[in-house]
């Protein structure tokens, strides 16, 4: 009784709106580079130890039950700050938010979720942070399970799921909770077609039913298929906030006005003896335009704008790739290429463009852009992981390199399954080996040493790993060079 | 006001799931994988009352009918208290990804540490029960439910206590560092292996450094509440010698209602401050841990 009542305190009250956010300013306090060495460490004493930054400056709106809200922006413009503002997660400094209704959030990869718990005991967690009893989760379970499609991986610790099956779950457990209030961050994009059209599906479905959803996305193909209106945010303000269509075409205006999406250094930490700085940098897709998600093994270009704050000599401009744990993953600079940047004039500015390739799987990275001297040994400037960006996964493979598959079946029968469709040729017993082998392309393919056995035989099938990506395969690296365009 | 006390209630009322979840976890850490399981927290308690039975009992010569019971029935509620808040003050700063992308009333973490202590101190003390009834006679079984008030008052104040230093450990990292020093000292200053009436003894006799340790020992939360754990489970030590030169010991007693009101307050007081606290620190968790 007790607790029905208490359950009641937390229903929506429909006489107020679902989300009101009144003058909210988020502030951060960031420090300084530590850097490692004694030297860096002397360094910070001599210069102040951090600076404010305003992630979101004055933000008010109001959002009413049932309306359909995307927030669009720039990187760094404060979408996913203003989310998680949202989602209780970052009490604002200043102003006040209040929400009316129970809260289901998805804001990244594998949030809540315990790596080495297993998928069945993960749900249950997820569904306790989001505040159910084991009895309420238990009754939605094969829901949740059958939405996300995992079944033969309940019982596996989830630090072994691809990052498809995390989003799958993640959103599974989110919108089977039947929230009244829906918060989603990007994370929709990462799935493949099939369960991207799912997930759009049941969005729909939540929006039929009168709910609330506040959507972050770059996809603005999404945002005009689902929202009743959007909030474009630009250096932490909302700057418009109304019909879909002129908000869009704001957005466009916007990331034309400002180039290819170069984000503001100023907002990074940062360290080094300031020689030379970095004003701006960005990652440019083979199309020249910003980017921060891309397919496996396709060209990226990580553009540097540097700016001499004396007379220098000739030096280098690197990068340092991490995954987003902070494993490093390969570093390069101009001088080990045979490439010296200047001399430069105080005041002179020099663009650099690093042409890379990622050959990772899907996942979150993060680049570290700096300029040292030409031997190396001493650092003009450095933002530590100030550039992220996001390879999407290539269906047909799991794992952190791209080693390109491609299976053939050089003896003996095989069928053509559906390119996208691996879940739906799944027997409907779990408990069959060959499901749990169909979900995972690669476990079935024939080991090469039944070749031995048979006659040689010419395969039926040979798929091809590059056909898989949509259609578009991956630009040569040479034609990359001039696909960029220059900087103003 | 009370409109946000309320609030603050009814999220924590829904996050039992997760506190109950949380407090599997570290009892699961505690016993999986151990074939003594259980058995291996009532070492150290073991091993302290015989190590302080030794070097008090007969090398030093604290003259106290059974000190291995008057060591131990202090001793429990003292390493409750130790365990729970050197093991909470980094409940908040070693969940850093977790407060970092999901929302949950923060408590839940510092909380669920002094839970699954709570836990561990109740199987203690039944395991040790018969030990007590053994050594003191059947009086301790009738003063039982006076026990059961100092285990609560004793858990109220810890987690008090708990949530204030995990909150201020996000900001003060040398916190974590700090309290393994300020523990050492705290229990000596707690009346565990010694009786308060030793000190009172001393102040009778005219020592004059005894007069500062004995306003040290009453200023001191913890006294009170080890004084409701001994009087439960041994019974209390008397400031005047027997015949054979031993301090008289009584039987088992219910709490006055002098150390009731004070444990009461005291507990309260600080699981009221504690809770503030945190809520005021938690504003800038998701920026800081």
């Amino acid at each position: 009784m007790v607790f029905e009542s208490l359950r009641d305190f937390i229903k929506p009250d429909q006489s107020r709106p679902a989300i009101e956010v009144e003058r909210v300013t988020e502030t951060f306090r960031l420090y300084h580079e530590k850097g490692v060495g004694l030297k860096e460490r002397l360094y910070r004493l001599r210069r102040a130890g951090y600076t404010d930054f305003n992630a979101l400056e004055d933000v008010t709106f109001t959002i009413e039950h049932g309306e359909t809200v995307g927030i669009i922006g720039h990187n760094g413009s404060g979408k996913s700050t203003l989310l998680k503002t949202l989602a209780r997660i970052l009490p604002p400094d200043e102003g006040r938010v209040e929400i009316n209704g129970r809260v289901a959030t998805l804001l990244e990869l594998g949030a809540g979720f315990h790596g080495d718990l297993t998928g069945r005991e993960n749900i249950y967690l997820n569904g306790a942070i989001l505040g159910f009893t084991r009895s309420q989760i238990a009754v939605r379970f094969d829901e949740i399970v059958e939405f996300a499609g995992i079944r033969p991986f309940l019982d596996t610790p989830v630090r072994n799921y691809s990052s498809g099956m995390y989003v799958r779950l993640g959103f599974a457990i989110a919108i089977n909770v039947d929230p009244d209030i829906l918060l989603v961050d990007e994370v929709l994009s990462v799935g493949d077609a099939k369960f991207q059209a799912k997930s759009l599906d049941a969005m729909r479905r939540i929006q039929e039913r009168e709910k609330t959803v506040v959507l972050v996305s770059h996809d603005l193909g999404s945002i005009q298929d689902l929202c009743d209106r959007v909030l474009v945010m630009e250096q932490g303000r909302v700057v418009f906030d109304g019909p879909v269509r002129e908000g869009v075409q704001l957005y466009q205006q916007l990331m034309e006005s400002s180039g290819p999406d170069l984000e503001d250094p100023d907002q990074h930490e940062r360290y080094g003896s300031g020689d030379v700085v970095i004003r701006k940098v960005g990652l440019l897709d083979a199309a020249g335009m910003g980017t921060r998600k891309v397919k496996p093994s396709a060209g990226i270009t990580l553009r540097v704008k540097v700016v001499a704050q004396r007379d220098v000599k000739p030096f280098s401009v690197g990068a340092r790739i991490q995954t987003g744990d902070g494993k490093p993953l390969y570093e390069v600079h101009t001088t080990w290429q045979g490439l010296g940047v200047g001399p430069l004039e105080r005041g002179e500015s020099a663009i650099v463009d690093i042409r890379l390739r990622a050959h990772v799987l899907a996942g979150y990275y993060a680049i570290t852009p700096m300029i040292t001297d030409s031997n190396g040994k001493r650092v003009y400037d450095a933002l530590p992981r100030s550039v992220q960006f996001e390879v999407e996964p290539a269906p047909g493979g799991t794992g952190m390199v791209d080693f390109r598959a491609a299976v053939s079946v050089a003896d003996g029968p095989a069928v053509n399954l559906d390119d996208t469709g691996r879940e739906e040729d799944v027997p409907a017993d779990p408990a069959t080996p060959e499901a749990a082998k169909a979900l995972h392309p690669s476990h079935a393919t024939a080991d090469p040493r039944d070749d031995l056995e048979g006659t040689a035989a010419t395969s039926d099938i040979v798929a091809d790993a590059d056909e898989d990506w949509g259609g578009a395969p991956a630009p040569q690296h040479e034609d990359d060079t001039d696909v960029f365009r220059a900087i103003g | 006001m009370i409109q946000a006390l309320r609030d603050k209630l009814v999220d924590l009322w829904h996050a039992r799931e997760l506190l109950r979840q949380f407090v599997g976890k570290e009892l699961k850490v505690r016993y999986k994988n151990s074939a003594l399981g259980f058995l291996w927290s009532l070492l150290t308690p073991a091993a302290m009352t015989v190590v302080f039975t030794v070097v008090f009992a007969f090398v030093f010569r604290i003259n106290v009918d059974d000190f291995a019971a008057f060591f131990l029935a202090g001793y429990l509620a003292w390493s409750f208290f130790n365990n729970s808040v050197t093991g909470s003050i980094q409940a908040v700063t070693g969940n850093g990804n977790l407060i970092k992308k999901v929302y949950f009333p923060r408590e839940v973490l510092p909380l669920s540490i002094v839970i699954g202590q709570l836990v561990h101190l109740v199987l203690a003390l039944l395991v040790m029960l018969p030990y007590f009834v053994w050594v003191r006679g059947v009086g301790v079984l009738t003063h039982l439910p006076a026990l059961a008030v100092g285990v609560i008052v004793l858990f109220v104040f810890t987690s008090g206590v708990s949530m204030l230093l995990a909150g201020a450990n996000v900001s003060f990292r040398d916190l974590q560092e700090l309290i393994v020093v300020v523990f050492l000292v705290w229990f000596y200053a707690t009346p565990v292996i010694y009786p308060v009436a030793l000190v009172e003894r001393q102040i009778a006799d005219g020592v004059g450094i005894a007069v500062l340790f004995g306003h040290i020992i009453s200023l001191n939360p913890m006294t009170w509440f080890v004084k409701m754990f001994r009087e439960a489970l041994y019974g209390e030590v008397a400031p005047r010698l027997a015949a054979d030169g031993n301090l008289v010991d009584t039987m088992q007693s219910w709490p006055s209602p002098e150390l009731l009101t004070v444990t009461v307050t005291i507990a309260f007081g600080a699981f009221v401050v504690g809770y503030l606290a945190f809520h005021r620190f938690a504003l800038t968790f998701a920026k800081e841990v």
